[in-house]
């Protein structure tokens, strides 16, 4: 049987995970009687330990995970209030009753006072409906914009350019990360018809070109997009640009507008 | 109808936080009508000047206000996804997990409450106890279906001090890096499989081909520069 003091030395080893065996059961068995001395020394070694996180190389969590989570909260939110407030029978005594139905007859003005008060209140929340729906796309933009940028000033990033197959178009920048994916930028893009769409290729240097996104280019002609690539870089040839009926095509059925070879 | 005093929100007047009161207690009458909408596009677009404590938006997830939890997100989510990442090595799994940690962040703050340590680390270490769920029925195919869907997120407690604010982390997180870069290759590369893979002495040894006490010594010497790259916080 192992005291406090020898198993002291032990509180971040178990921590970390590493412990087995007589040592692992040991400290469990003290953790299980909620030992004075080891709960809190097993608790400040948790608190060191976590800090191995930081090793970890940085990543960057999608856009869309934010709002599927809050999203999430508000569902459950939701959820919860219409749980916890049933519909009730309102206690109220037979006196009450008789004065309300004399202040009704009297203030027949409060009530319609009321419906306008109602009115507005409706129409308060609609408005901050609005709002909130115009900050949200505000802050799907905003990050977005960091998103790219992230991409951009990663030095992991490798820059790419891609040259158009007209002279007369801009060029297309893109920079692929090992991990975040690819971040493609460009202005001055040429308007599209509806019925057309520009979609990103990865062109392996073995198989088939693989779809990494669908895009248009804004009314101000810009582009700011990141996309997930499955892909590893080392077996992407190109990347590639082409214009495709609207909602994309499974496999490119005209030329690249924009291409560029990777090294 | 008395027309309220309005005038442009200044930056220096008043904390986000009171923007908002003043938001939401604007009621009714026209012109707070028009305030209230102005005013919540104002703080929604403003950036935090004075960022609330981990606590006091612990506080105010306890009493259900989900732009809490969007700051927490802002704030941790990045930490927090990169470390899942590198434990289950998918993205989509990784997102997953991320999402399940602060779902259950939101659902059981109460829990957290009572354990009232510090939220960076706790958040790490419920993370990466998730993560490594993952990888162990990755890992175990036999393992039963249901089992999947059961492992429960019982927090664990972790003691240490409360950090002033996000700089203080970063600058934690900043001087453990570069503390631990300097560890030798295989003693990092032992600590990382522990850490990351779940393993244990024995498992890292095998992994590693090296001998169990050298093995030990190597983690137990890494844990130690760990302790001394917290250096004060840890009192």
């Amino acid at each position: 049987m192992m005291d406090c003091a020898q198993l002291a030395p032990l509180y971040e080893e178990f921590a970390l995970g590493v412990l087995s065996g007589e040592e692992r059961a040991e400290l469990e068995a003290h953790l299980a009687r909620s030992c004075e001395i080891c709960t809190p020394g097993v608790e400040k070694a948790r608190w060191v330990v976590a800090h191995l996180s930081h090793l970890a190389p940085e990543a960057q969590p999608p856009a869309s995970l934010k709002r599927k989570i809050m999203s999430a909260v508000t569902d459950s939110a939701a959820a919860t209030e219409k749980q916890q407030a049933p519909p009730r029978r309102a206690v109220f005594p037979a006196w009450a009753w008789a004065v309300a139905a004399a202040l009704a007859l009297v203030t027949g003005y409060a009530v319609r006072q009321m419906q306008t008060l109602t009115a507005q209140l409706a129409n308060l929340q609609r408005e901050m409906k609005i709002a909130d729906l115009q900050n949200r796309a505000l802050q799907d933009q905003l990050d977005l914009g960091r998103l790219v940028a992230a991409v951009m000033m990663s030095p992991a990033s490798k820059q790419l350019k891609l040259m158009p197959a007209n002279s007369k178009m801009p060029m297309v920048h893109a920079y692929l990360h090992p991990q975040m994916g690819v971040a493609l930028t460009a202005e001055q893009m040429p308007s599209l018809p509806a019925s057309r769409t520009l979609q990103l290729w990865s062109v392996p240097k073995k198989g088939m070109p693989l779809s990494l996104a669908i895009f248009h280019p804004d009314t101000q002609g810009q582009v700011a997009l990141v996309a997930p690539v499955t892909m590893p870089q080392e077996e992407i040839a190109a990347l590639a640009v082409s214009e495709e009926p609207a909602g994309g095509s499974p496999q490119p059925t005209s030329s690249p507008t924009w291409i560029a070879q990777l090294k | 109808m008395m027309a309220p005093a309005w005038s442009p929100v200044q930056p220096a007047v008043g904390t986000k936080a009171e923007l908002i009161h003043m938001a939401c207690s604007s009621v009714l009458l026209e012109e707070r009508k028009r305030n209230a909408i102005l005013l919540l596009a104002v703080v929604q677009t403003w950036p935090e000047g004075d960022q609330p404590s981990d606590a006091s938006l612990m506080e105010r997830i306890l009493a259900r206000d989900s732009r809490a939890l969007e700051l927490l997100y802002d704030r941790y989510a990045r930490p927090v996804y990169s470390l899942v990442l590198r434990i289950a090595q998918q993205p989509a799994s990784a997102e997953e997990i991320v999402q399940d940690v602060f779902l259950q962040l939101w659902r059981n703050a109460k829990r957290y409450q009572a354990t009232r340590g510090p939220l960076e680390p706790w958040l790490f270490t419920v993370a990466r106890n998730r993560a490594l769920d993952f990888l162990r029925l990755k890992r175990e195919k036999q393992r039963r279906r249901e089992d999947s869907d059961d492992f429960s997120i019982l927090p664990a407690a972790v003691a240490g001090p409360h950090p002033e604010d996000a700089l203080d982390q970063a600058r934690r997180g900043e001087q453990v890096r570069s503390r631990m870069a300097s560890l030798p290759e295989p003693q990092r590369r032992a600590l990382e499989l522990a850490f990351f893979e779940g393993m244990t002495h024995y498992e890292v040894a095998a992994t590693m081909g090296e001998p169990l006490g050298t093995v030990k010594s190597w983690i137990r010497g890494g844990l130690q520069r760990l302790r001394e790259s917290l250096g004060e916080g840890f009192a």
